[in-house]
């Protein structure tokens, strides 16, 4: 690559941390809010169950579906911070070129499951929608949208942070983690 | 079934994280069975997989924990477990195990155990004389009691997906964990001579027992109503978690003062991250696991078990193997979703109480979080503390030999497991 060419790649991806970055800070605003949601539901469970007479019954079902939404959109939160771990020992022991390539692939393999579940997962939510939930008789589509919708996150932070931690072990040779 | 096993072992081999490794092993077993009805199964049972409300428990006893060790609560149960062996040789490592079985009733994940004690525990031993990879060792030992004695999140787990009562292995994981504690105990003791471990000049004193038991009475209630909510049919596991979150938070909040507004964001911010981490295991695991049960792979290996031998104590030995090795390399949240099915059934057919086999299997994986090369403690210690990871699995091996004892002990002994679930009718 021409230090041009280089010095433009390291733009790009200053500004591709900065989103993700700033992505990142907006969906754990979200998450915190669905599990602050979440915490309140059951404790409403738990009163209602034990100190009231009131047929409350959809905390339950809230409280699956908030859960399922949270857990999913913090998926994205963790590729920002690569906190996703595997066994790093093969990666730890590559250096230069051999590392710049390994780290695209590994990111290519994770592109590729998040691609596939967006796809077939836009399917699955349309499909819900035919279906109403058991309690609040909602359409499925709503629970089932987080699988869609969170793959979306999920795939956009995973070309966010791929050029990110290209450049980083560009400018300097060592683990992306570091970068995280 | 070799594409599978194929994709599966040489992701992992590439560093691949374990969460995408199972949903894409996953996917290509789907795509062998053929058919596009079949790919866009994968959504479905990614949902499906997360679509449990005991596993709302999970969330809970990690926003627990971190709120406890937020506001300074681990202190206090340090303090008490100082005042109750701190006099002993090799008092600090004493402590630090004692309060790992303290600690073990307000958290249900062992790495939140291994980080406190690490940033915390680990200083203070060096600084008063013991090496760090010792130090390290300690603590890593004293971490798998935190998700052995109740709460415990791989219970919940194992519980809800095998349909066995989460009340019942909160109850049989007491024994199992104070069995860990004594001998790890026994062991720094034989330590304590031969090595020359440090002793404190402080003298045993009951006016600071009681002086510590008094002002960590408080973080102590928790467990004990915690549990005898759950163990007493009170409350489900999932409503006890939450009462633990709110009890935590009237604590650091209100009686100790010691959390802001500024902490609440970053403890739920953090504990939305783990969660994250690991329902994508757990989403991605239910993927594969669709598709051993469409290949039939459970009954394939437990064929392949009975046909070496039909005797319970070498299928038991062959269980506490295989788990002990596939620990070595996988996450076990991981392992557990992917292994459970299989084992289970197989636990049956030699007679094993579902209790006694649910605990064992557990215990056996909670070992494997401390064992090279992917021991996620192991990770934890050395991350936090800054130790080589070679040196404190050095330091760590006797500890290692005597766990993998007990574990044994317990597979082999099931009164012993089995005797605070039928003490409480569970």
């Amino acid at each position: 690559m021409t230090q041009a060419a280089e010095s433009g790649f390291q733009k790009v991806a200053g500004l591709a941390a900065l989103l993700s970055h700033r992505l990142a800070r907006a969906t754990e605003v979200i998450v915190i809010v669905l599990l602050a949601l979440l915490v309140l539901d059951v404790w409403l469970g738990v009163f209602v169950r034990y100190f009231t007479d009131l047929p409350l019954t959809f905390t339950e079902e809230l409280a699956r579906y908030l859960m399922i939404w949270m857990a999913l959109l913090a998926v994205s939160i963790g590729i920002a911070r690569r906190a996703h771990i595997g066994v790093m020992l093969l990666f730890d022991r590559t250096r230069g070129k051999m590392r710049h390539f390994l780290l695209g692939v590994l990111d290519l393999l994770a592109l590729f499951l998040f691609l596939f579940l967006f796809y077939y997962g836009i399917g699955f939510t349309v499909d819900g929608a035919r279906r109403l939930t058991m309690i609040y008789d909602i359409p499925k589509s709503v629970p089932f949208a987080s699988v869609p919708v969170a793959s979306l996150l999920a795939v956009i932070q995973i070309v966010l942070v791929a050029i990110r931690d290209q450049a980083a072990l560009m400018a300097e040779p060592g683990s992306p983690r570091a970068t995280a | 079934m070799t594409w599978v096993a194929l994709t599966f072992f040489g992701l992992m081999a590439f560093g691949l994280p374990v969460g995408y490794v199972l949903g894409i092993a996953g996917i290509v077993g789907m795509a062998q069975i053929g058919g596009e009805q079949f790919l866009a199964m994968a959504p479905k049972r990614f949902f499906a997989g997360l679509d449990l409300f005991p596993f709302l428990a999970m969330p809970f006893f990690i926003l627990a924990g971190e709120i406890m060790n937020r506001s300074g609560i681990t202190h206090k149960l340090v303090a008490f477990a100082d005042a109750l062996v701190g006099y002993l040789r090799g008092g600090m490592a004493h402590t630090n195990m004692l309060a790992s079985v303290l600690f073990a009733g307000l958290s249900g994940a062992a790495t939140a155990d291994a980080a406190a004690f690490g940033n915390t525990l680990v200083p203070a031993m060096v600084k008063n004389g013991y090496t760090r990879p010792f130090a390290c060792a300690v603590t890593a030992a004293g971490s798998i009691i935190g998700p052995t004695i109740p709460p415990s999140s791989l219970m919940v787990v194992y519980g809800s997906l095998m349909g066995v009562s989460i009340a019942g292995l909160f109850a049989a994981g007491i024994l199992p964990g104070l069995l860990i504690c004594l001998v790890c105990m026994a062991l720094i003791a034989a330590f304590g001579r031969r090595w020359n471990l440090p002793k404190s000049d402080k003298r045993p004193s009951l006016l600071r027992i009681l002086k510590a038991f008094r002002e960590s009475l408080l973080a102590l209630v928790m467990p004990v109503l915690i549990l005898g909510f759950i163990l007493g049919g009170v409350t489900t596991p999932t409503e006890a978690a939450s009462i633990a979150v709110a009890y935590a938070l009237l604590l650091g909040g209100v009686v100790y003062r010691t959390l802001a507004w500024r902490d609440l964001y970053e403890m739920l911010a953090r504990t939305a991250l783990i969660t994250g981490v690991v329902f994508l295991i757990i989403a991605s695991a239910s993927i594969l696991g669709w598709w051993m049960t469409f290949e039939q792979i459970p009954q394939a290996i437990a064929a392949g078990f009975l046909s070496i031998s039909e005797q319970p104590a070498a299928i038991i030995g062959m269980i506490l193997l295989l788990l002990l090795t596939i620990g070595l390399f996988m996450d076990i949240n991981a392992a557990l979703i992917i292994l459970a099915p299989v084992l289970a059934p197989l636990t049956l057919s030699i007679g094993m109480d579902p209790v006694h086999a649910g605990v064992m299997i557990i215990l056996a994986l909670n070992i494997s979080l401390m064992t090279p090369p992917v021991g996620a403690c192991l990770f934890v210690l050395a991350s936090v503390t800054g130790e080589r990871v070679e040196a404190i699995s050095k330091a760590l091996w006797p500890f290692l030999v005597v766990e993998i004892g007990v574990l044994f002990t317990i597979a082999f002994w099931e009164d012993l497991t089995l005797f605070i679930p039928q003490l409480l009718g569970l």
